[in-house]
C-alpha cells in the first residue's frame, strides 16, 4: 500500500454495467514506472486488446497522476490521459495543466480506469468515495466552461475540477480534445473522441483525501530549492511575461516558423502577431497552473472575444501556418477550437494542407463539394472549424484528420501532409532545428515535440553540449551530430516530468529537473528509494515499453522518419535557408544507443 | 489583516498550498486557511481569507469559544469549541470552514504569513496595522443561504466586477 505522496488507490470504472470498483495501487507494481503518463501506458500494455476499435467500447481511457501531483513541489499540476488513439491508431495519449490534477490527487486515486461504453450521455461525479453516474442529456452540446459552471452549480461546489468535451468529442472528430480547468487541453491523438465514443460528456472530480509526505522538513527544502532554481532562471522574465507565444518571435527569428503551411519558414508580417503583439495590446492578467511560480499563462480580453491563453501552438497555428495576419483572428479561433474541444494542430494542419493543396491545383473544388479555400481567408477557417467540430459537410472528411482525409486524393497532395505516424506536426521547421525532427519521427505518439522536447540544442551551451553530449555540435540547431544522445537523454527527463507530472517548459525547458533531483524528491515524498541510476533505468525501460505496445498495434519501424518536404526541399530564405533533414542518419544512431545507458 | 489586491492574483494557489503544507506538513485544499477561486469563464481568480472586518459576526458563538488576538486575527478555542460550526454559517465571504473535526480560519502564521511569503506576484501584502476595517454588511444577508464555496465564489465575482471594468476601459 502506498501511503506517501501517492493517493493509493486504482479507480475502475465499468460505463456498461455502470458499476466501479476501487483497488489498492500495487507498490511494486509503480515503483517502476512512478506514475503519470508512464503508468499509464504500462496499465493500457496489460489490458487493451489491441486489435479493438479506438471508439469502440473496448478501448480503455485512463486518467493518471503521479505521486508528486498536487503537491507541494512547483509546477506538479499535469495529468495524463491514455487510451489508443482513433486518429493514429496507435498509443495516444496528452496531458494538462491546470487545476485538474491537484483536485484529481485530493479523491485519492493514482489512475482512473474506464471501460465500456454508456447507453446514454453521463458525466461521473469522481468522489473519494467512488463514482456517481450523473445524467448528461443537459450538457449535450454545451462548450467546455458552460459544462463547468453546470456541473459546479448543481452540485453545489465550486471547488469541483471538471475535464470535458466539446461538440468535437461528441461528434467524435478524430482530433477532439479533452479540454479541463477551461481552457486547459489533452489536445493531442483525440482523447476526446474516445470519451465521446463512451458517452462520456464529463468527469467531474472533487476530493477530501490529504497527500502525507514522509519527510516533509527535507521535501519542503527540495520543492524550496526548485522554486528558487525557476525564479533565478535567465528566462523567467521572458517566460512569465509572454509564455510559450515568445517562440513566436524565437523561430522566426531563426527561420522555423511554419509559415503557409511549412512553405516558408520566415512570416513577413510577423510584428502582428507576435507574443510581444499579443502581450502589448490584449493582455489583461497571468493567469497559473496550480503551485506555479512561473505563472506563464495569459488571459486576454478584447470587445469580441476573451479567453486564457493562447500557447504558441494555437498561435503560430492560427496565423502564420495558415497565412492569417490578424492576430485578433487567433485569438477568436483559440477560444472556439477550445470550447469546442478541438486540437489545434491537427485542425490548422487540415485547413493548411487543404489551402496548399488547392494553391497547387491538387485538390479542386469539384473534388470537394464546390469547396474553395486559400490563404487568409478567415471567415472560410472559421466555417470549417464549425464544420468539423460538428461533421456537417465537408466537415465530415475533414474531422478524419490530415492524414486519412487525404487518402482519397492523389499522391502528391498526401505527401503534403505534415506527419509521422499519422499525428500531425506541430509549429516548428524540423529543417532549422534537426533533434526536434529526430523526436517528430522516433516519437511514440507521432510527430510531436513533447516526447523530447531537446530544446536545449536552441541555448548555445556549447560545453555542456560537449559535456552532455559529447559534442558541442549538439547546441547546434542546424547539425546532425550529437543530435541523437540528446534526443536519448531529454526523452528521458520528458518521460520524467510526465511521471512526477511536471510541467515541461519547466522541467526541461528551463532545465532545472535531473535524475538526481528527481531521485530526492521522490524519496521525500514517497519514503520509496530511488537513485539517479535506477530512475534513468525504469525511464529506458518506459521509453522501450511504449514502442513494445505500438508493436502490438501494427506499427511499422519505417514509420520513424519525416515528411518528404523537410528530407528534400531546401528552406528558400531565412537563417535555415538552404537546411534539410538527414534523418535516415540521426534515426540509425538514435536506434544504435544503448536505451538504458547514457 | 493580509490584503487582497485580485489584479495581481494569477489563480496559482501557492499561497493555499503553502498554508496548508507549513500549518500541518500535507497539502490538501480542506487544511488551508485561505482558499482560491477560479472563474473560468471571467478570468477572475482571487484568494479569500479572513479579512478582519468591521463586524466580527463569527464572534456570536454559542460557546463563547472565539476571541481576537493582538494582531486582529480570529482565535477558536480548540478546548471549548463544540464544532457546532455556526461560525462558519455566519461568516459572510467564506473565510471559516469545517473540515474534519476542525474549524479552519487565517491565524496568521503568528505574525509572518507563509501565504503572503509564498505569493510571487505581490497579490498579498499583510499589514498588521489594519484590522476591522472592511465592512461585510452589503453581503451578509445575500451570502445566507450559501455554503462557504459558495460564498468565496460571490465574493470574488463581487470584486471582479470592478477589474473587468478596468479592463474593458483598456480596451476603449
Amino acid at each position: 500500500m502506498l501511503k506517501y505522496g501517492y493517493g493509493g488507490r486504482i479507480l475502475r470504472i465499468d460505463l456498461t454495467n455502470r458499476q466501479f470498483s476501487v483497488e489498492d495501487s500495487d507498490s511494486k507494481w509503480f515503483r517502476d514506472v512512478i506514475g503519470g503518463r508512464a503508468a499509464n501506458t504500462k496499465r493500457l500494455l496489460e489490458e487493451i486488446d489491441p486489435g479493438c476499435d479506438a471508439l469502440g467500447p473496448d478501448n480503455i481511457l485512463i486518467f493518471g497522476i503521479g505521486p508528486l501531483t498536487g503537491t507541494f513541489l512547483t509546477a506538479s499540476a499535469y495529468f495524463t490521459v491514455t487510451a489508443k488513439s482513433p486518429l493514429t491508431g496507435i498509443l495516444g495519449d496528452s496531458a494538462a495543466g491546470g487545476q485538474f490534477a491537484a483536485e484529481m490527487k485530493l479523491t485519492g486515486f493514482d489512475q482512473i480506469i474506464i471501460k465500456g461504453r454508456s447507453e446514454k450521455p453521463v458525466y461521473l461525479m469522481i468522489t473519494g468515495s467512488g463514482v456517481e453516474f450523473s445524467d448528461a442529456s443537459h450538457l449535450v452540446g454545451k462548450n467546455i466552461i458552460s459544462t463547468t459552471e453546470i456541473i459546479r452549480t448543481e452540485k453545489r461546489d465550486p471547488a469541483i475540477q471538471v475535464a470535458a468535451i466539446g461538440k468535437a468529442g461528441e461528434n467524435r472528430v478524430l482530433f477532439a480534445s479533452l479540454v479541463s480547468s477551461g481552457n486547459r487541453l489533452c489536445g493531442r491523438t483525440g482523447m476526446g473522441a474516445v470519451m465521446g465514443s463512451k458517452n462520456v460528456k464529463a468527469l467531474a472530480v472533487r476530493g477530501s483525501r490529504t497527500v502525507q509526505y514522509a519527510d516533509p522538513l527535507a521535501f519542503e527544502k527540495e520543492c524550496r530549492r526548485m522554486k528558487t532554481a525557476i525564479s533565478k532562471h535567465e528566462e523567467y522574465n521572458k517566460r512569465h511575461e509572454l509564455g510559450t507565444t515568445m517562440l513566436m518571435n524565437d523561430l522566426n527569428n531563426i527561420g522555423i516558423l511554419p509559415t503557409r503551411h511549412f512553405q516558408e519558414g520566415v512570416c513577413d508580417y510577423i510584428d502582428d502577431i507576435s507574443g510581444e503583439e499579443l502581450a502589448d495590446v490584449y493582455k489583461v492578467k497571468n493567469k497559473s497552473c496550480f503551485n506555479c511560480n512561473l505563472h506563464c499563462s495569459r488571459y486576454y480580453y478584447n470587445e469580441k472575444v476573451e479567453a486564457e491563453g493562447p500557447e504558441f501552438e494555437t498561435l503560430c497555428g492560427f496565423t502564420s501556418r495558415i497565412g492569417n495576419c490578424d492576430l485578433s483572428f487567433a485569438l477568436e479561433m483559440n477560444y472556439h477550437l477550445n470550447q469546442l474541444g478541438l486540437d489545434s494542430i491537427s485542425t490548422c494542419e487540415v485547413i493548411g494542407w487543404l489551402m496548399e493543396c488547392q494553391e497547387k491545383g491538387l485538390i479542386i473544388p469539384e473534388d470537394i463539394d464546390g469547396y474553395k479555400i486559400t490563404w487568409g481567408e478567415n471567415d472560410k477557417v472559421k466555417e470549417l472549424v464549425n464544420m468539423i467540430a460538428c461533421r456537417e459537410g465537408i466537415g465530415n472528411m475533414l474531422a478524419e484528420g490530415a492524414t486519412k482525409f487525404s487518402k482519397q486524393f492523389c499522391e502528391n497532395s498526401q505527401k503534403l501532409v505534415m506527419q509521422v505516424k499519422g499525428l500531425d506536426i506541430i509549429c516548428g521547421d524540423p529543417r532549422g532545428i534537426k533533434a526536434y525532427g529526430l523526436s517528430y519521427s522516433v516519437s511514440s505518439r507521432g510527430a510531436d515535440h513533447l516526447r523530447a522536447e531537446p530544446y536545449f540544442e536552441l541555448t548555445k551551451k556549447w560545453h555542456l553540449a560537449k559535456k552532455r553530449y559529447g559534442t558541442s555540435k549538439a547546441a547546434d540547431r542546424l547539425s546532425e551530430e550529437g543530435k541523437a544522445r540528446l534526443v536519448r537523454h531529454t526523452e528521458k527527463i520528458a518521460l520524467l516530468t510526465d511521471c512526477l507530472t511536471m510541467c515541461k517548459n519547466i522541467g526541461l525547458c528551463m532545465d532545472v529537473l535531473d535524475f538526481q533531483k528527481a531521485a530526492n524528491i521522490l524519496k521525500y515524498a514517497t519514503g520509496i528509494k530511488y537513485t539517479p541510476h535506477s530512475i534513468e533505468k525504469y525511464l529506458g525501460m518506459s521509453v522501450e515499453r511504449d514502442r513494445m505496445l505500438n508493436k502490438k498495434f501494427g506499427l511499422k519501424k519505417d514509420s520513424d522518419t519525416l515528411p518528404e518536404r523537410f528530407l528534400k526541399e531546401p528552406l528558400k530564405k531565412g537563417p535555415s535557408k538552404g537546411s534539410v533533414v538527414d534523418i535516415q542518419k540521426m534515426v540509425d544512431e538514435y536506434y544504435g544507443l544503448n536505451n538504458t545507458k547514457m | 489583516m493580509i490584503e487582497v489586491d485580485i489584479n495581481k492574483c494569477t489563480g496559482c494557489r501557492m499561497c493555499e498550498t503553502a498554508c496548508s503544507f507549513y500549518h500541518t506538513g500535507q497539502t490538501n485544499r480542506l487544511l488551508a486557511r485561505i482558499k482560491v477561486v477560479n472563474k473560468y469563464e471571467t478570468g477572475i481568480d482571487g484568494p479569500v481569507l479572513c479579512m478582519q472586518c468591521k463586524e466580527r459576526y463569527c464572534m456570536d458563538c454559542p460557546e463563547n469559544a472565539i476571541s481576537i488576538g493582538d494582531l486582529g486575527q480570529i482565535i477558536i478555542s480548540a478546548t471549548v469549541c463544540t464544532l457546532c460550526r455556526k461560525c462558519e454559517k455566519s461568516c459572510p465571504v467564506g473565510a471559516i470552514e469545517y473540515f474534519d473535526d476542525h474549524i479552519y480560519v487565517c491565524d496568521l502564521c503568528g505574525g509572518s504569513p507563509r501565504c503572503v511569503e509564498a505569493c510571487t506576484e505581490q497579490a498579498l501584502t499583510f499589514v498588521p496595522e489594519k484590522s476591522g476595517v472592511i465592512s461585510l454588511s452589503n453581503i451578509k444577508e445575500k451570502a445566507k443561504a450559501m455554503n462557504p464555496g459558495e460564498k468565496r465564489i460571490f465574493f470574488i465575482n463581487r470584486a471582479g466586477v470592478d477589474l473587468r471594468k478596468k479592463w474593458r476601459e483598456r480596451n476603449a
